[in-house]
């Protein structure tokens, strides 16, 4: 039974050596997405409204997860982080750092070392007004001090996690 | 840091809250553009027999100035 068995092996080896090299290894499949090159990760940062990042290849991406700050590189364990509001910086392949900041969203780390960020609204840093800010607080403040209904405190006391993650940002 | 917003809003609703506050804190030149884009309208039509009735405003936009209801 073992000598049956290495004859026909061995046959199926010389007619797989005398078939074309290119057909014994060639497997018909999906199209694939493109990889990142090495080291690199391929970020996709969307707003509804806008793409900030379309399948760039970027060096690293720190994000403000909810669980905690991160840094995210190429081969990163595949994770869905949802984001709080805060910072996301981006250090592109040239080493240049970009901030923006984020209300809010999702960052998925697929395999392959593909990130995708959805989030709602995004800014960078140089479009916040502190003035504005500061009121926007106070009122806020006021709100949650004041008579209003549950709802409207809840409310309140997000629209000031938002203001205040921007003022430190935003000072600086 | 647990959703202490939970028994209240869901996901999608505090989202918009977030973006909200966001786009409230931005300079006046971007301001513009972004208040737009916090502003959803629904109109709803009842069809009887082919007919349709009349085109009522959920919330009409004229007399909502605050973005409240815009989630």
């Amino acid at each position: 039974m073992a000598a049956l068995r290495t004859i026909a092996s061995s046959a199926s080896l010389s007619a797989a050596r005398r078939a074309p090299l290119a057909f014994a290894n060639i497997r018909r499949g999906y199209a694939e997405v493109a990889a990142p090159a090495a080291d690199k990760l391929q970020l996709s940062l969307v707003l509804p409204h806008q793409t900030i990042f379309k399948s760039t290849d970027v060096t690293q991406v720190n994000i403000a997860a909810s669980t905690g700050d991160m840094g995210i590189l190429a081969s990163h364990v595949p994770s869905v982080e949802p984001l709080r509001p805060g910072v996301l910086e981006v250090i592109e392949s040239s080493g240049q750092s970009s901030k923006w900041f984020v209300s809010g969203g999702f960052a998925i780390v697929h395999p392959g070392s593909i990130l995708t960020i959805n989030a709602v609204e995004a800014a960078s840093l140089d479009s916040f007004s502190l003035d504005a800010i500061r009121q926007n607080t106070a009122e806020a403040q006021k709100v949650i001090a004041g008579s209003a209904s549950e709802e409207d405190k809840i409310e309140a006391r997000i629209e000031v996690e938002v203001y205040e993650a921007l003022q430190h940002v935003v000072t600086n | 840091m647990s959703a202490y917003w939970r028994p209240f809003f869901s996901f999608n609703k505090y989202s918009q809250i977030s973006a909200r506050a966001l786009r409230n804190s931005l300079k006046e030149s971007e301001r513009l553009a972004a208040e737009k884009r916090g502003l959803t309208g629904l109109r709803y039509q009842k069809w009887e027999g082919g007919q349709g009735g009349q085109q009522t405003w959920i919330d009409p936009p004229e007399s909502t100035g605050s973005a409240a209801k815009s989630a």
